[in-house]
């Protein structure tokens, strides 16, 4: 840094960064253990949110739509070996998690892995990848809207109360609008109620499994016969459903997002996003292993969304379905919340940058809330969920952050190699370059395996994002900018 | 933005735009002019809520160096650099322009302006960072005569003598010393701490004539309930942090209790902070 005023530099100063003499405000990398950002003279910036609340950020995204929603689908697809796919999508997320970690601690901004690309590798893939993480978010939160409405109308169900048509998608779409409104006018802080939400879940499960898991053992009764590992088809299919079941771990990712608000990041950061994709993987691949030896492969597959719920019944009776019911709701509610949040603050960070227009990241004085920014992603969202396409929405989510997440590991090797100076990450990733090599490779082989509809639908986005770019933001060059 | 306890002119805030804030308020770069050292206030305000500064509140601080924390509350929704983009410019400016008001009146100012989730973390966060003596709830008072300070016990005396006799040391301002008996505590201790805190004030700098003491013994009412009734025959209230062990929040604590049912300007004495206690929070 080019310091011209000898007087500031000197002295002890207990607020961390210096101010920075050129315009913009430069952030300067050795403060990126102190609590709070350079100001540049508009204001510090708080980071209110500590490693427990970076962790329950990342489990609570994560862990609605592996445990509540997919292991009915994945079991039937890809019969026990369900398991082997969940576990193949944790060691890909974990490939991401550690590059993110480095490029996050060089880069702690709202914005994620949008912020990432477009200052590693320049506006054109920034604009791919932020269009996209919006659009991403969007049908990752109408997928986690349309698991939601299932456990609501499960809740009818286990009440006997018998409705006409199925209730999962119109309950899905009154959840979209309401929790649309809700973060447009709520401003009561909810960092402690996904906290709360975040711990009844892992102790409702941790609950559920291990007594399942002793069960399928046979230490309670006999033990059960377990079906063919694989299914007919070989590996094909397992890793299929991995593709399918990669939307599970997309909530490292938003950990990233609010890395403006972490505090220590070069610490918690990395601990977040990694430790919370252990914690998830672990406890899908346990649920699975549970769910297939309760029932058949085939049975699971029939109960579709809300499998989980007759697993539990199967243990423990009616108390054990109403505690997954629960659960699922509090589960798949905290991760179409957190979704259409961080929806909302990608948006931000593309109007930040000029990609779109600066209008759409206003903010409401007296709400505090970015109303346009928030409408564009409660909109699309809440038509998205009314199609009801569970697997499609979960897979075209999943293109658009393996995307993002190919990218990336690039822009990990790029800026390892260019080393422009304003790069230096406090939190190394092992191994760098293999690391990040194996994880891009990974992430695109992924998309191979999905369905050709969602392929498409995955580029079109892509086409039409980079459209925009070419259209509206030619002229903003991003790369290497703070 | 530099810190310093002892603001000088050449760290200047960066933001200030050369505003003659600390030139005006620092008689000098000789510490040693300044009879009683400022004791360090640190005072909140919700920066972009309210036109001006609550009524009083400069002339109650003439005396203080005054660390002025601009804040706002965002939801967790909005990403705070969202927020200092749009309204950074006029809360900086806002704040200014309190800075000015307070400068006016004598106080020497810091500003500080800072977008956060968390108000009270960021609380927090300050008064450690300057080692603040005292934050202000700050409600506004029409004029100030008399003020009521709340003694507890031994604890602590050094730094409500220190806030007090510098505020108030060389003013017009009487101050009522108030304490109420514990269970089975005898009068005339009572009168000798008070006693003892009064002459470590003349000590400091003030006038006896301008000391009253005040023992009661306890009625049905709490202490709070006590200190915010008593309050409104004064003009504003000196008290302490209650149980810091517990916690060291200032605002939801008995301070604010009291400071709601007064309705008039509160300094609450904060305890000693050290490294250690910024670890145990992290």
């Amino acid at each position: 840094m080019d310091d011209t005023e000898p007087s500031d530099g000197s002295g002890p100063s207990p607020a961390g960064p210096e101010p920075d003499p050129s315009p913009g405000g430069v952030e300067v990398s050795d403060a990126l253990g102190d609590i709070v950002d350079a100001d540049t003279g508009e204001g510090e910036l708080e980071r209110t949110i500590g490693l427990v609340g970076g962790l329950a950020i990342g489990i609570g995204t994560m862990i609605g739509a592996g445990i509540f929603v997919f292991p009915g689908l994945a079991a039937e697809n890809a019969g026990p070996a369900a398991a082997l796919s969940f576990a193949i999508g944790a060691v890909v997320a974990l490939l991401v998690a550690l590059p993110t970690s480095e490029l996050a601690t060089a880069m702690p901004r709202s914005g994620g892995g949008y912020f990432f690309i477009s200052r590693g590798l320049g506006t054109g893939p920034g604009a791919i990848v932020g269009l996209g993480l919006w659009l991403g978010l969007v049908f990752a939160a109408a997928f986690y809207l349309v698991g939601l409405g299932s456990y609501a109308g499960q809740v009818f169900l286990e009440a006997g109360i018998a409705l006409p048509v199925n209730p999962a998608v119109p309950l899905g779409v009154a959840f979209g609008i309401g929790l649309t409104v809700l973060s447009l006018f709520g401003t009561e802080n909810t960092a402690s109620l996904q906290n709360g939400i975040v711990i009844v879940l892992l102790v409702i499960l941790t609950l559920f499994l291990s007594y399942g898991s002793l069960d399928a053992l046979g230490v309670f009764g006999s033990e059960s016969v377990p079906e063919r590992f694989f299914p007919p088809g070989g590996a094909l299919p397992v890793l299929q459903t991995a593709a399918l079941v990669f939307t599970s771990y997309l909530g490292f990712a938003q950990v990233a997002t609010v890395a403006g608000d972490i505090k220590e990041p070069s610490r918690n950061l990395p601990l977040a996003m990694v430790g919370s994709v252990i914690v998830v993987g672990v406890f899908y691949v346990v649920t699975i292993f549970v769910a297939t030896s309760a029932f058949g492969s085939a049975r699971l597959g029939e109960f579709g969304e809300t499998a989980m719920v007759e697993v539990a019944r199967e243990f423990a009776g009616f108390p054990g379905a109403l505690a997954i019911v629960i659960a699922g709701l509090l589960a798949t509610f905290s991760s179409a919340n957190a979704s259409i949040l961080s929806a909302s603050r990608a948006v931000y960070a593309v109007s930040r940058d000029g990609l779109i227009p600066e209008a759409a990241s206003r903010l409401n004085l007296k709400y505090g809330t970015p109303h346009v920014a928030l409408g564009l992603a409660g909109g699309p969202i809440v038509v998205l969920s009314a199609t009801g396409q569970v697997e499609l929405l979960a897979e075209v989510a999943s293109f658009l952050h393996l995307v993002m997440y190919g990218l990336i590991c690039v822009a990990l090797i790029q800026l390892r190699r260019e080393r422009p100076d304003w790069y230096t990450p406090t939190f190394r990733c092992p191994a760098g370059f293999a690391v990040a090599g194996v994880g891009g490779l990974a992430s695109f082989a992924l998309i191979a395996f999905m369905q050709p509809a969602s392929i498409a639908i995955g580029f079109v986005v892509m086409a039409l994002s980079y459209a925009w770019y070419r259209y509206y933001a030619t002229g903003v060059d991003l790369k290497g900018e703070f | 933005m530099t810190l310093t306890h002892t603001p000088t002119t050449d760290e200047q805030p960066t933001t200030d735009g050369g505003r003659p804030t600390d030139e005006s308020g620092t008689s000098g770069r000789d510490d040693s002019e300044r009879p009683p050292e400022r004791p360090t206030v640190l005072v909140p305000l919700e920066v972009l809520e309210g036109d001006s500064l609550p009524a009083g509140v400069p002339d109650l601080l003439a005396n203080a160096h005054v660390v002025l924390l601009g804040y706002h509350v965002l939801p967790d929704q909005t990403a705070t650099e969202q927020a200092r983009e749009q309204f950074g410019d006029k809360a900086m400016s806002k704040l200014n322009g309190f800075a000015d008001t307070l400068t006016e009146t004598g106080a020497t100012v810091e500003t500080r302006l800072v977008f956060t989730h968390d108000e009270q973390t960021t609380i927090d966060r300050l008064i450690y960072e300057y080692d603040s003596l005292a934050v202000l709830v700050p409600n506004s008072v029409e004029s100030l005569e008399s003020v009521l300070v709340a003694v507890r016990g031994t604890v602590g005396i050094g730094r409500n003598t220190r806030l007090v006799a510098g505020l108030f040391a060389g003013t017009d301002i009487g101050v009522t010393l108030y304490h109420i008996l514990g269970e089975g505590e005898p009068e005339d201790d009572a009168e000798t701490l008070l006693n003892g805190v009064r002459s470590e004030l003349v000590e400091r700098g003030m006038e006896p004539g301008a000391i009253d003491v005040l023992v009661e013994t306890p009625s049905e009412q709490t202490p709070i309930d006590a200190i915010a009734e008593l309050g409104e025959t004064h003009d504003a209230v000196v008290m302490g942090e209650t149980d810091p062990s517990v916690t060291t929040f200032v605002f939801g604590m008995p301070s604010e209790q009291v400071a709601e049912r007064f309705l008039g300007p509160v300094l609450v004495v904060q305890r000693e902070r050290t490294d250690a206690d910024e670890e145990s929070e992290e």
